[in-house]
């Protein structure tokens, strides 16, 4: 028998690829089971929660695939900021440990989301961290609910912070926090649910990767977790090296509080610097924070997610490039610069509970500014999205509810925007119908596409949804959202989309129209809660566009005979092209 | 009894014979015709009888597994649809749980929204809604509304028609007077209803399902009906029964009316094959590893018993799907995968493949990239002469250039590279089926692991060596699994009722005539099929989730009559099942029963077993030695490897790895240190050495 292979001097490329895809499906292992074992329907039918592994630094080795970008990302930022606190506090990690950590200003992507952190120790030696996120239903903020709480005026009254808090200590359960926490939430059952739900799918997450060290060894696995970091950097660093050296500029705004004239149309500035392979995204130019509302945006967790998952979605389109590992690597080659005291990096105590959405349009900033150096990988601006949170009184305990209402997507070099969809840095899930009447005392009244509102475009814009709940019994709601004032845009000579809109109708049929963030409001039966999502805009001139996409888009009912003729010079006449009329509207 | 099974494969279409008077078990290939695959089953029958000199008439049977269903959904050739919806929700279809396929793409389709179902002209909406807990009617039919959208769609010759109305699970009857509606106006029009189909919550996966029905339903039936007259019209006095996803056959009538039924029937007679050969060799804890040229299938086995698939886990061409089905898990690897060094520098093999045109570099017809077949050939476990029984000859040369040029781009020696391929696809495989045992509270180590299809055998030692698995089976005809799976089964149908149900306050009077309801329509059917009553069994199962999940386990109930004795017994085994299953159970939480289910099944006659092999001494079963390449430990090392020709092995003969095993349809791989033995019923059992 005779030896074939060298000893090897650093990880080979087999070993490497083995270990890597099964750090990938303990990951995955971990949000399936927390998805499925978990309570609120935010986390199971939404998917807002996040899984990742790290090593022994924060560096993220894997990620769950199932859960939404934006729990995911920040884990590393929870753990780092949590090893830093242990250090200026002197305490140490122990096998058994379970941390709960929350900190908006210490890598955390803002207090709802909970982070459950698990030490992993292999012969006494700390090896990594197996860590899941979700967002809670409640978590003792001034208004029922973890969303839309638009009226914080400082992270205090954001509800409970935990800031590297050991829940368990070497194996024992903190009863003591655990009641505290029991005794400030709204919905104690299902938040603590959620949180058992957690911790059993970090400890799996531990157990499996222990088992891989056991299996390969400690140096292979971190062998194997640094090759798969450098080949994330490798991927990143070539996309933009692709990219045209240059600096590109964006800028975009968020409605803040449309009923403020202080606190409102409020600017958010990316400029792109390319040199070679590296990438420099600075937002000087974004407004200054909104220091007592909570619009503002942590920079670890919020910003540095929302600037790096565009640029991957943009660059390493997963559709084009196949699947990427998610690591700490991908984000090497991308330097931030953020000034201090913008809405994108708050001072304490500044507050920041509902950051969802200026999140959300930071990223369709970012893609605007890649959209000058890469115009055929983007889309046009997207419409962007809105949180609102349902709840109610039964007897002395609450329910509440949340959604999350959909935006669409900008028309796309080859294809049209993608109607009704969670945009960029969300991708949650809605309710069934059937689910939410079947358990809650609502009924949605109405869910389709808001016809004939497209940005019109050589691809159009897609269309967003209209979405009605009904109350049936007394209750109220929040919401945080944007939208309302500034439309997706147009790019490349395509047109504008449009704004989203919201009304409460009231059961006696009077209509009140509603700005992007409301503050709890409370609702009579027969109430019903009306919202209109945004319209995305439309991708190069509406002239180009094929007549017969138009005539197919009219016969769907997407856009009007009358939309037809105006924004694309295309004449429709009993469901048919007159050529004739079309010919001379169009050399018009 | 004379049966006749007969699968259709992407190549061949395969017919097993049995006679269960004579314990006769007779078998035919001939080739697929993918135009038309009911030439090629007819051919095959025809074949099998005429070389058998059997007499057509005397044929009682013939079970079919097809992928009509399947083609027609990744093909996306299907029917122009029509849907009836409510009023204010026409776009539930379009729009879906408003979540993107996937994460970070901007140029991404969405399956639904880029090639829909049933266009969204032809999505009508009428006045109508009813509401739960009981379905009490908010907004009565708009029956006028509905004649009126019959009339309109049979004047744009719109045949095929979905009916899909929120809640009609809690009360099908809205939903069926609008069928009758439709049907006065349109008496040739093919109408799905959604509570027929799926009548179970969450519309969007339930409309869905309901309009592939529709897309799918003229083609199948028209497939149905041609294959069904063919047989008449060629003298044979069989009726026609088609495998269904839920490992049970169904009535060619029940197929042209659901046709979705069979979205997986060739695999799942995979996997029931599978089933029924282990069990030959008393292997009851299996997983199935079906191997064939793009694609690897498992299943598992346990207690002889397949396990269902979770509705939210169940898709076909992008599509969500909500009826019951085998738990099939498919994944992109096999023989034709081919192996490449990425943008960033990683190796990596498929999901990509050669397939069978211009299929891995060694079939010579124009291949030039290295696939995993190319791999084994380099590596010696291939014999180029012996292919498929020395049908093809294999390219040696061809492979290794292929394999010698991403070696050097990869700065590894040649072996290394080709060892590499086949590492990298075992623990894809091997990840896999953990995330279908470990990661379900399964311990693959008390498992057989089944391997079968063209390519099962030639990785399974190395997959089962990475899971720990102690035991490979290999059965007698590895090739044609899926046709004898097809003798191996029950007719079976299923019902679905949504009950919500919630511990303390159960209505057990309620669930009780739920099942009953569903055990007599299911009885009716078996009556309609000819099927004598005493054959007949009925399974009750619940769905359930603690309150406030969103997903839920299925728990078979065991009494049968519902009353607190049976419901507290059902929540005890539901705690149990989330214990295994998730690692924790909260038995203080209040529990829901969401569904619940009744299977029927109606006996038929099946094979009985395989046959004991014919040879008699272990001399004539050594063909060469050759040399092949083995990873031991974390070294390759070459080693003289004995081949055999599995023909010639006798029933109690042992023998000791490394070893190369040839037979007709597929080539056994054995490991340096594992071994192996014939056993009376054909199988080969291969003791893995870990």
């Amino acid at each position: 028998m005779t030896n074939l292979s060298s000893s090897p001097t650093s990880i080979d490329p087999v070993t490497a690829s083995v270990i890597q895809g099964a750090l990938q499906n303990i990951a995955i292992e971990m949000g399936y089971k927390l998805m499925r074992m978990s309570y609120s329907s935010i986390i199971r039918e939404s998917e807002d929660f996040g899984t990742a592994l790290t090593d022994a630094t924060g560096n993220q080795l894997a990620e769950s695939v199932q859960s939404t970008p934006l729990q995911s990302g920040p884990i590393p930022g929870y753990v780092q900021n949590v090893i830093k606190v242990f250090s200026e506090r002197g305490v140490s990690f122990k096998p058994g440990d379970v941390i709960m950590h929350n900190d908006p200003y210490g890598g955390a992507s803002h207090g709802p989301d909970i982070a459950l952190i698990v030490p992993v120790f292999y012969d006494d030696q700390l090896i990594g961290f197996s860590g899941t996120t979700a967002h809670h239903l409640d978590v003792g903020a001034l208004s029922p609910g973890s969303c839309g709480i638009v009226d914080a005026i400082d992270v205090y009254a954001e509800g409970l912070q935990f800031k590297a808090i050991k829940v368990y200590d070497g194996g024992v359960r903190n009863e003591a926090v655990w009641q505290i926490l029991k005794d400030n939430v709204r919905a104690p059952g299902m938040v603590v649910g959620d949180m058992e739900a957690q911790v059993a799918a970090c400890q799996i997450g531990a157990d499996r990767f222990i088992d891989l060290v056991e299996r390969y060894g400690l140096k292979a696995v971190n062998d194997a977790s640094e090759a798969l970091m450098d080949y994330s950097e490798r991927l990143m660093r070539q996309a933009i090296k692709d990219v045209p050296d240059g600096v590109y500029h964006a800028t975009t705004c968020i409605d803040g509080f449309l009923d403020d004239p202080d606190r409102r149309d409020l600017p958010l500035a990316v400029t792109i610097t390319i040199t070679g392979d590296e990438m420099l995204v600075d937002l000087t130019g974004t407004a200054p924070q909104v220091s007592d509302r909570p619009i503002n945006m942590p920079l670890v967790g919020t910003v540095d997610i929302s600037i790096w998952l565009t640029i991957r979605s943009v660059l390493l389109d997963s559709d084009i490039y196949g699947y990427i590992p998610q690591n700490s690597g991908l984000t090497r080659p991308i330097k931030l610069h953020v000034p201090r005291g913008c809405l994108a990096n708050p001072i304490f105590p500044a507050p920041v509970i509902a950051r969802f959405t200026p999140g959300n349009q930071l990223a369709d900033t970012v893609m605007k500014a890649l959209a000058e150096a890469v115009p055929e990988q983007v889309s046009a601006g997207i419409g962007n999205l809105k949180v609102i949170a349902f709840s109610g009184l039964k007897e002395e305990s609450h329910w509440v509810h949340m959604e999350i209402f959909e935006g669409s997507y900008g028309g796309r070099f080859n294809r049209n925007g993608m109607d009704a969809v969670d945009t960029l840095y969300a991708n949650t899930r809605n309710n069934p119908i059937e689910d939410i009447e079947s358990h809650l005392p609502m009924r949605v009244t109405r869910y389709e596409l808001r016809e004939d509102t497209s940005g019109a475009g050589r691809t159009r814009g897609g269309l967003g949804a209209c979405r009605a709940f009904q109350f049936l019994e007394p209750g109220g709601f929040s919401v945080e959202g944007e939208g309302h004032r500034f439309a997706p845009w147009g790019f490349r000579g395509g047109k504008d989309g449009q704004t989203a809109e919201l009304h409460l109708i009231h059961a006696d049929g009077k209509s009140e129209a509603l700005t992007s963030k409301v503050p709890y409001h409370t609702t009579e039966i027969g109430d019903t809660f009306f919202a209109i999502g945004p319209s995305a805009g439309g991708y190069g001139d509406p002239a180009e566009r094929d007549p017969n996409d138009i005539l197919e888009d009219v016969l769907d009912e997407l856009i009007s005979p009358e939309s037809a003729e105006r924004d694309y010079g295309v004449v429709i006449r009993n469901g048919k092209i007159d050529d004739e009329a079309t010919r001379k509207l169009r050399s018009a | 009894m004379r049966l006749i099974g007969v699968d259709v494969g992407g190549t061949f279409t395969d017919v097993v014979f049995f006679d269960a008077e004579t314990n006769t078990t007779l078998t035919h290939k001939t080739p697929t015709t993918p135009q038309n695959p009911s030439l090629g089953v007819m051919n095959g029958i025809n074949e099998l009888c005429r070389r058998f000199s059997i007499d057509r008439k005397t044929i009682n049977h013939i079970y079919h597994g097809t992928t009509t269903a399947t083609n027609t959904m990744l093909e996306h050739d299907g029917a122009e649809c029509g849907m009836i919806t409510n009023e204010g929700y026409r776009d539930i279809i379009h729009i879906g749980r408003h979540q993107r396929p996937q994460h970070f793409s901007i140029q991404q389709e969405i399956p639904w929204q880029d090639r829909p179902l049933v266009k969204r002209r032809w999505r009508k909406t009428v006045a109508h809604r009813i509401t739960p807990p009981s379905g009490e009617v908010l907004t009565p039919l708009d029956e006028d509304g509905v004649r009126a959208i019959a009339a309109h769609f049979k004047e744009n010759n719109i045949r095929s028609i979905a009916i899909c109305f929120l809640f009609a699970f809690l009360d099908p009857s809205h939903e069926h007077r609008a069928r009758d509606l439709v049907l006065e106006v349109y008496p040739d029009a093919f109408v799905t209803c959604s509570s027929d189909v799926s009548p179970q919550f969450r519309e969007f996966e339930r409309f869905t399902t309901t309009a592939i029905n529709a897309f799918i339903g003229p083609k199948v039936r028209d497939y149905v009906t041609m294959l069904e007259d063919s047989i008449a019209k060629e003298g044979y006095g069989a009726d026609l029964h088609i495998m269904g996803s839920n490992g049970g056959l169904a009535t060619s009538s029940m197929v042209a009316e659901r046709p979705v039924l069979t979205i997986l029937s060739g695999p799942a007679a995979g996997v029931m094959g599978g089933a029924w050969s282990g069990g030959q060799s008393g292997r009851h804890s299996l997983i199935t590893f079906d191997v064939g040229g793009t694609s690897a299938d498992i299943g598992i086995i346990q207690n002889g018993q397949f396990a269902e698939a979770s509705p939210r886990d169940t898709w076909i061409a992008g599509f969500p799907l909500m009826v019951p089905m085998i738990d099939i898990h498919t994944i992109g690897a096999g023989g034709g995968s081919i192996a490449f060094k990425d943008k960033g520098g990683a190796f990596k093999v498929g999901p990509r493949s050669a397939g069978a045109r211009p299929g891995p570099a060694c079939y010579g017809f124009g291949g030039d990239l290295p696939t995993v077949t190319d791999a084994n050939l380099v590596l010696g476990r291939l014999d180029p002469d012996n292919f498929l029984g020395g049908e093809m000859k294999l390219d040696l040369a061809a492979s290794t250039k292929v394999i010698d040029k991403l070696a050097s781009e990869l700065g590894i020696e040649r072996h290394a590279c080709a060892e590499g391929i086949t590492t990298i696809v075992n623990s894809a495989m091997a990840n896999a089926i953990r995330s279908r045992t470990v990661q379900r509270g399964l311990d693959p180590r008390e498992f057989s692991l089944m391997a079968f299809g063209g390519g099962g055998p030639l990785q399974a030692c190395e997959v089962a060596a990475l899971l720990a698995i102690p035991e490979v089976i290999v059965p007698p005809h590895p090739g044609i699994t899926s046709a004898i799976g097809l003798l191996t089964t029950d007719i079976k149908y299923d019902a679905i009722r949504t009950a919500f149900q919630v511990s303390g306050q159960v209505d057990h009077s309620r669930v009780e005539t739920m099942f009953n309801e569903m055990e007599s329509q299911l009885a009716h059917q078996f009556d309609a099929d000819n099927i004598p009553q005493e054959n007949v069994r009925f399974m009750r199962y619940a769905d359930i989730r603690y309150v406030g999940q969103g997903y839920e386990l299925r728990v078979k109930i065991d009494s049968d009559r519902f009353d607190t004795a049976a419901e507290q017994a059902l929540f005890s085994q539901f705690e149990d099942q989330h214990q295994t299953e998730y690692g924790r159970s909260f038995p203080d939480s209040p529990k829901e029963i969401v569904n619940v289910r009744v299977s029927g099944v109606g006996l038929s006659t099946k094979l009985e077993k395989q046959d004991k092999p014919e040879a008699d001494q272990k001399d004539h079963a050594l063909l060469k030695t050759t040399e092949c390449v083995f990873r031991v430990g974390a070294e390759l090392i070459t080693a003289p490897t004995n081949i055999y020709d599995r023909s010639k092995m006798p029933a109690g003969s042992e023998w000791e790895g490394p070893a190369i095993i040839l037979q007709q349809d597929t080539t056994t791989v054995v490991r340096p240190g594992d071994r192996f033995r014939i056993d009376d019923n054909g199988n080969m059992l291969i003791s893995i050495s870990i």
